[in-house]
């Protein structure tokens, strides 16, 4: 026999992402499963009219090709995903399937009922999107009066069958000083948190949210905040739960310093699909590799070139990053170069800004990320060469 | 605890896990604690059906690997005791609604 039969060692999350990245399975996965929402969030980057959603059947057939496809954590996310009528249905077949389930909600549909229902199906998350411990700030943001409410009183509900929460607290014009008051509620809660200063286009290209974003300037005091690095939460257990308080409140994304010269997690080991069966690397990389009505999970994973576009891109070979002296203070996402830039490979304005404003912090004098430099000399070059050239145009004395 | 060559046993219904690589990842949901079993491990794991003993999942692991009956059914014991103090494992004949969180 190779070894005794055992209980390999922590710390193993580590060594998990190293070892599916290493062989690209796919062990993440965020599923869609509507657009449709009971909220009307300023800042979303959805459409939510229903545009022909999955039927419950192409659900579960999605869910055993994955299962297949040695995916573990799934989360289940919208959109509202209770106002799937089938939800129930849906989970029971991702317990079937052994899923480590999570799912991303507003929560005003969690009843003491669903609670119960959601711990019989094996989920062991949910993440709640809270945007201030005021009401009136959070339901101006969700445009339904008494959302704070309803949304608070779930999760004494879900902590009841022991169903971890997580609140997630997208910053933006609206509610920029409001962080503090969801860190002290996290706090009283007894639960983790994370701040998100991403505020994204649609995914259509619409630009429309980005008019809510707050400036990099602006956020100088929240990434200056002490009690910010100090707080996270106090769970030992899976490193996901260790996240970061400021990250993505979006992407499902698992942490770890194990994707070493790649940007992310985004189709190397874990992807998004739609409620119309759409794969895409990440929710905030909309470059769909195919669709899951034409095509299976596993040749959309293995075969698609928009996968294999991502999974070549290398953080020491992007062609400006690599060579910008901030570059250990940037939080360069690929997805947000592409929407924001139309450049996978590229940088864009608003990872410069934030990385220059935590280099400033870190005490760096006159920091300036390699973009911001070369869009500097490239418009002093540009407004050399507009100049009028005396070979060619009539000297005018 | 001392289990017997004769116990039957069921995996706890309430786990996420995948089989990757030979390997196992095992989680428990309640307390997010994840668990790890090596390529043996997993052919154990995977043959619990609520029916075999460990005498027939410890003849598994002798048909597919080189080590005797004797070891292989003391390494086996020493794993299922170990799953059941992590409760990653049911007594065969407790009701599903028992499962540990």
């Amino acid at each position: 026999m190779s070894s005794p039969p055992q209980l390999a060692a922590t710390p193993l999350m580590d060594r998990l992402i190293a070892r599916t990245v290493r062989i690209n399975l796919p062990l993440s996965v965020h599923f869609d499963l509507t657009y449709r929402c009971n909220e009307r969030c300023i800042h979303c980057y959805l459409d939510h009219e229903d545009h022909g959603e999955l039927s419950t059947s192409e659900c579960v057939d999605i869910l055993e090709q994955l299962a297949q496809s040695k995916t573990l954590f799934l989360t289940f996310s919208g959109g509202e995903i209770f106002l799937r009528r089938d939800f129930e249905e849906i989970l029971v077949a991702a317990r079937r399937l052994h899923f480590d389930i999570s799912l991303k909600s507003n929560a005003l549909l969690i009843t003491a009922e669903r609670a119960e229902m959601l711990k019989r199906h094996g989920v062991r998350r949910v993440q709640i999107s809270v945007y201030s411990a005021e009401p009136g700030v959070h339901d101006a943001i969700t445009k339904v009066p008494g959302s704070l409410q309803r949304s608070l009183a779930a999760i004494p509900l879900l902590q009841r069958q022991d169903i971890q929460v997580k609140l997630a607290c997208p910053l933006m014009k609206q509610n920029l000083l409001a962080y503090r008051g969801v860190m002290a509620l996290a706090e009283r809660l007894g639960v983790p948190y994370v701040l998100d200063m991403t505020i994204t286009p649609m995914m259509d290209g619409n630009h429309g949210p980005l008019e809510h974003r707050v400036s990099a300037d602006a956020l100088l005091p929240i990434l200056q905040d002490e009690a910010l690095r100090a707080c996270g939460t106090r769970s030992p257990a899976l490193r996901e739960n260790a996240s970061p308080v400021i990250g993505s409140a979006v992407s499902s994304v698992i942490e770890s310093s194990a994707y070493d010269d790649l940007p992310c997690s985004a189709g190397h080991n874990s992807c998004y699909i739609s409620p119309y069966g759409d794969v895409y690397a990440c929710v905030q990389l909309p470059i769909a590799a195919g669709n899951l009505r034409a095509a299976s999970f596993e040749k959309i994973w293995k075969q698609a070139p928009a996968f294999d576009r991502v999974r070549n891109v290398r953080e020491t070979a992007l062609p400006i990053c690599s060579h910008c002296e901030i570059r250990s203070y940037c939080e360069r996402c690929p997805g947000l170069a592409w929407m924001e830039g139309g450049d996978l490979l590229g940088a864009y304005d608003r990872a410069c800004s934030l990385a220059e404003q935590k280099a400033r912090i870190a005490g760096v004098r006159s920091p300036m990320s390699a973009w911001h430099e070369r869009t500097l000399s490239g418009r002093n070059s540009q407004e050399a060469s507009v100049r009028p050239s005396p070979k060619l145009l009539p000297v005018v004395n | 605890m001392n289990l017997t060559a004769n116990g039957v046993w069921q995996r706890n219904p309430a786990l996420a896990w995948r089989e990757i690589d030979d390997e196992t990842v095992i989680i428990s949901p309640g307390e997010s604690v994840m668990h790890e079993l090596n390529d043996t491990g997993s052919l154990v794991w995977r043959s619990i059906d609520g029916h075999r003993n460990a005498e027939e999942l410890a003849a598994l692991l002798v048909a597919r690997y080189d080590v005797t009956r004797e070891t292989a059914l003391a390494d086996t014991l020493s794993l299922l005791e170990e799953l059941t103090s992590r409760k990653l494992l049911l007594p065969a004949d407790a009701p599903s609604g028992g499962a540990v969180r």
